[in-house]
């Protein structure tokens, strides 16, 4: 499957992601939930969404309503818990800045994922992956599989593959996999499984004829961006080896929300990297507002380039905000927390802010002066304007978040404790 | 400055972790005496941890580790990354709790220990079955 006229520099993707990342970060803090069913439940304890393999086993499905899981939990010994998102965030920095050590090129994906740029032959790179693997487990606390290809859309199939093969042992690299096998793999697998193809493709696409991977795969590029779009043409090329698909900026995730970019001239000082958080956070408080949302937990990170293997930093930060929030001034606030953690001098080629845990405003959005986020060029305007409408350091704007928000309300009956966020809640350990 | 966005950042008053910063400057006279000899306060993550990856706080419950001064409510800070060795403080996984005890790698086997006499040493057959969930390289004890 591999385009032959590209020469093989050895560079490949790696996609390294934790296994059912929401039950792993409360396992490691509870070793008695090792090896029984356990779900994550959603904001109100509303449905899982999250379940361990056991879980998975007895037949759970993703999304299932928690009030018919509830009459069985005796019956199954089933555990549920609460979504944690203090714990979840600081659990998915420390893997970041941790998978930051092992590659110069770092693209965090979501919570509990991130692209690598990694190099060399098949077997050094199942020896990196079973050594990240070992090392995140070891430091973190948290099992990861990990996913090596040509392309992101490959390494996402390696992934998953390596999840759903235990004889792979966490780590399969697309590369290494006989021929037949891949080709096998991808006529088993419907194109819904595949990344970034939404159900209601699948069905135009079966209208096609094409229901496998491999179908997809076989397809021509140029006759699927016709009837679809350069995005699914992309995928094609992508599953026929061709890289295609660039960093994305941003994402909204089912409870989480990215924001990152590469900048054309590095930042070296934390006065520079200053104001590229507040844009990011400025952003993510309009995306919020627009969506009516507010965040509880944010997450800032920034890394140097793939190109300077040597001066190499992935410092990552986790921040509870006070309440939730969609208010830019608190948000930025919090993004500042990475500061800190800079090295002064070194080049920094990318940044970004992820914020997690959230949950309905409850009210109107207060912010409608926030216009769309992607016109990076109106943003100093629009800061121009909420500064010249509520004056700087306003604390109006604050006080539209902090209002009435609906933390009291939030039903989390079933939340272990904030075991690395907050010291009146560290993990206790046994002297007996 | 030279970054591909260049917006007007919005006062966002004071940052939530303070920053470490020298003296300020005297706008119109001389500068602060000080001023040359402040590196920045003592921060007690740069010397307590060692990698913030691996690196966890926990707290203890129980006076089985007395003798190690380890008392009921002390704080440990526990790096998961380093190697258990004899004589170490472990947090290890004992029916599914994390329980501190000392290890020791003997000639004739695995055992947990309390540093306390009222409690019984655990044997282990060998080291592989045993989880050890970090090793204690702090205690923070309360005085």
């Amino acid at each position: 499957m591999s385009d032959a006229r590209a020469p093989d520099t050895g560079r490949r993707i790696a996609l390294v992601d934790v296994n059912c990342f929401y039950a792993s970060a409360e396992r490691a803090f509870d070793p008695s939930l090792e090896g029984r069913p356990l779900v994550v439940l959603s904001n109100n304890d509303g449905c899982a969404v999250t379940r361990s393999p056991e879980a998975k086993a007895l037949g759970i499905p993703v999304g299932e309503p928690w009030f018919k899981i509830a009459p069985r939990v005796k019956e199954w010994g089933l555990v549920a818990r609460s979504s944690n998102y203090e714990l979840y965030g600081d659990i998915s920095s420390r893997v970041m800045e941790l998978l930051g050590r092992y590659s110069a090129w770092l693209e965090v994906y979501s919570i509990d994922e991130a692209f690598l740029g990694v190099k060399g032959t098949p077997d050094e790179l199942l020896q990196l992956g079973h050594t990240i693997k070992a090392a995140v487990r070891r430091n973190v606390g948290v099992p990861v599989c990990v996913g090596i290809a040509n392309t992101k859309t490959l390494a996402k199939l390696a992934n998953k593959w390596a999840k759903n093969n235990p004889g792979l042992n966490g780590v399969c690299h697309w590369d290494a996999m006989p021929a037949q096998a891949r080709e096998a793999l991808m006529r088993r697998l419907s194109v819904i499984e595949l990344w970034g193809v939404a159900g209601r493709l699948t069905k135009r696409l079966n209208g096609l004829g094409i229901h496998s991977i491999l179908d997809l795969a076989n397809a021509d590029p140029v006759r699927i961006r016709e009837r679809f779009s350069v995005v699914l043409m992309r995928t094609v090329l992508e599953l026929q080896g061709t890289p295609c698909i660039p960093m994305e900026e941003e994402r909204i995730g089912r409870d989480q929300l990215i924001f990152s970019r590469s900048f054309s001239t590095p930042i070296t000082t934390a006065a520079d990297l200053r104001q590229v958080m507040s844009v990011y956070a400025q952003q993510a408080s309009a995306r919020l507002a627009k969506h009516g949302l507010q965040a509880k937990v944010l997450n800032a990170f920034a890394g140097t380039s793939h190109y300077n293997p040597l001066d190499t930093s992935y410092p990552t930060v986790t921040v509870t905000l006070p309440l939730p929030t969609a208010d830019p001034v608190l948000l930025t606030k919090a993004s500042h927390a990475l500061l800190p953690r800079l090295q002064e001098g070194i080049k920094y080629v990318r940044a970004g802010i992820m914020v997690t845990d959230l949950r309905p405003s409850g009210r109107q959005a207060p912010l409608p002066v926030f216009a769309n986020p992607h016109e990076e060029r109106g943003i100093g305007t629009l800061l121009e304007d909420i500064s010249r409408k509520y004056g700087r350091g306003s604390v109006g704007l604050g006080h539209a978040g902090i209002r009435g928000g609906p933390d009291w309300s939030m039903e989390r009956s079933m939340l272990s404790p904030r075991y690395t966020t907050n010291w009146d809640e560290l993990p206790l350990v046994r002297a007996a | 400055m030279g970054i591909v966005i260049g917006p007007r950042v919005i006062d966002a008053g004071t940052s939530l972790l303070s920053v470490l910063i020298s003296p300020v400057r005297v706008a119109a006279g001389y500068p602060s005496p000080a001023q040359d000899y402040f590196d920045g306060r003592i921060d007690l993550n740069e010397h307590l941890i060692k990698d913030i990856t691996s690196t966890y706080v926990v707290r203890v419950s129980g006076d089985s580790m007395e003798g190690a001064g380890i008392s009921d409510g002390d704080e440990l800070i526990v790096n998961r990354a380093l190697d258990p060795k004899d004589g170490s403080v472990v947090i290890a996984v004992l029916d599914g709790e994390l329980t501190i005890k000392r290890l020791r790698i003997t000639a004739s086997g695995v055992v947990l220990q309390a540093d306390n006499p009222r409690y019984p040493d655990i044997r282990v057959p060998d080291l592989s079955d045993l989880v050890i969930w970090g090793v204690a390289t702090r205690c923070l004890h309360h005085v």
